[in-house]
């Protein structure tokens, strides 16, 4: 019984990463149509920002998260600008989500060899005082590490949730993922909400990668790992679907954690991509669709 | 053809000589149009003859590419449609357009997202609210859940939330019941009157079109051929044959 409490209570703190990974993804999918495969380097570029603020300044991880996302949200500008805005020329969704998968892939490979020029093709993670610590909880343990990193997932989850509903900004985002081009003629800077939903984005894996950093390593070649991951919860949560990706992620993260109790650890991967295929043959539009009333 | 009227018109919106493509194909050719302050101007021709074209390129969504487009003495063409937004033009597109997984409030909120429209947000969404009251008695509502006509209450809603000068209303009864399209008709004239709003509207049913319009143009393949007050083209031989059904022979 107790195997059975820590596996779940290791799947929410797995699960709540998971989310995390997927956030920034699942935004810029849902509301621009574009798949953005350098999201997973946008992940480790953060996790190696915190890195250096901890080994050169001792900043701790979780403090310099606000940081990492300044940083971060600069370069998801830049990448928007440089690489993204050129395929609004393109007037349908479908030629535009083939395009930015090719382009983003490109982006990929540079930002990838730019982040083993510079911080080497070692594996690093960063050890903090409370590294090692674990809580008792129900008689299980967890990691203070992992426990912190749910409470962040969850954090950054109810201020995406109040952002897209409460403010105008929101709403902006919400309604171009509907239909752009009625949004515009509403008055909607489509093309702004655009421009920030990216550096929004790009902020969002920037905090995935500070977790990761300190509960696990990060590596330059790892983003494409997450990438996978964060596209299996949005398989999950239902394309478009943004407020379904933290309960997406938590049932990924519980599912592969109870598998363990039955299949060795080493079909972790294996299991998700399962669950992925499953999803996409029984479910297309996710666990969380509520029938085919959308009209489109 | 000369109108008393326009010795003291104002004319709000001008459109002058313009060609439009789409892609390859020129839709328009040579159109110009005026419309005046306090108008309803009615856009009547057959389908794919260009009334579309002409809405779609005053809300900046097609670009023309000769000729040009002024509201209120400023150029419109090159700008992009939210720009044109906040210039006082709004318009309620074909086929409504809703954000279906947004509330009805939310819908409402987002027409009123220019800078001028925000500050009197309030203001316009009670008085949208007191022109529509089934919208506030459903506000928390998904806007994909609403009936045809009560979508198209919330789509000119949304346009009136943006607190327009002028208001485009394209296909206004399309797809909607015989007594909807009377009610939302009914609205367009009580706008018109009660706060001066300029209107330029495509409207299937000519004779409605006409009924509700002061003047209206006559589009055909593209190019503009005919134009005068609405009830006088409501008489005309030629649109009685053409539109109405309703030739100089007996019906």
């Amino acid at each position: 019984m107790s195997a059975v409490i820590q596996a779940l209570l290791i799947g929410i703190l797995v699960g709540a990463l998971y989310s995390l990974v997927a956030l920034g993804f699942g935004l810029i999918m849902g509301v621009m149509r574009f798949v953005n495969i350098a999201h997973g380097s946008f992940i480790i570029i953060g996790g190696y920002i915190a890195y250096w603020l901890f080994t050169l300044w001792g900043i701790d991880p979780y403090l310099s998260i606000p940081a990492v996302m300044v940083c971060m949200f600069v370069l998801g500008l830049l990448l928007y600008r440089l690489t993204l805005a050129p395929l609004l020329k393109y007037p349908r969704a479908e030629m535009r989500m083939d395009k930015s998968l090719l382009i983003t892939f490109g982006v990929t490979w540079v930002l990838d060899n730019a982040v083993t020029l510079i911080w080497t093709p070692d594996t690093r993670s960063v050890i903090t005082s409370y590294s090692g610590s674990t809580i008792g909880i129900f008689g299980a343990r967890v990691g203070l590490v992992g426990l912190t990193g749910l409470i962040i997932a969850v954090l950054i989850a109810v201020f995406l949730h109040l952002l897209l509903t409460r403010t105008y900004f929101g709403k902006h985002v919400r309604a171009a993922t509907e239909d752009s081009g009625a949004a515009a003629l509403s008055g909607v800077n489509v093309q702004r909400t655009y421009l920030i939903s990216c550096g929004l984005a790009a902020a969002l894996g920037g905090v995935a990668g500070v977790v990761i950093v300190s509960s696990y390593s990060i590596a330059p070649s790892a983003g494409l790992s997450w990438l996978l991951t964060a596209m299996v919860v949005i398989v999950l949560a239902g394309e478009g679907n943004i407020t379904a990706i933290l309960p997406a992620g938590l049932i990924l993260g519980v599912l592969q954690s109870m598998s363990t109790l039955v299949v060795s650890p080493a079909y972790q991967q294996p299991i998700s991509l399962i669950i992925f295929i499953l999803v996409l043959l029984l479910r297309p539009n996710g666990l969380f669709a509520h029938g085919g009333t959308d009209g489109r | 053809m000369l109108d008393p009227i326009n010795f003291q018109r104002n004319d709000v919106l001008e459109v002058n000589q313009i060609n439009v493509f789409h892609d390859d194909v020129q839709a328009l050719w040579g159109v110009s149009m005026t419309i005046a302050a306090g108008e309803i101007v009615s856009l009547v021709g057959s389908n794919g003859a260009g009334k579309s074209t002409l809405m779609q390129a005053i809300c900046g969504v097609v670009k023309p590419r000769a000729g040009s487009i002024a509201f209120e003495g400023a150029r419109l063409d090159r700008l992009t449609p939210h720009r044109i937004v906040d210039k006082g033009i709004c318009m309620v597109p074909e086929g409504r357009r809703l954000f279906p997984r947004m509330t009805i409030l939310e819908n409402l909120e987002v027409g009123a997202s220019v800078k001028a429209a925000r500050r009197t947000r309030r203001e316009t969404l009670e008085w949208v609210y007191e022109i529509f009251p089934v919208l506030k008695a459903r506000s928390g509502q998904k806007a994909g859940t609403l009936s045809g006509g009560e979508q198209q209450m919330l789509a000119i809603g949304r346009a009136l939330m943006s607190r327009p000068r002028l208001l485009l209303v394209d296909e206004m009864s399309l797809g909607l019941s015989p007594v909807a399209a009377q009610s939302i008709a009914g609205v367009i004239r009580q706008v018109n009157t009660s706060r001066a709003l300029t209107i330029l509207l495509v409207e299937q049913d000519v004779q409605l079109a006409l009924s509700l319009a002061h003047r209206g143009y006559v589009i055909e393949n593209g190019r503009i051929v005919g134009e005068g007050r609405a009830a006088e083209l409501l008489c005309s031989e030629e649109i009685r044959e053409a539109y109405l059904g309703m030739g100089s022979s007996k019906q």
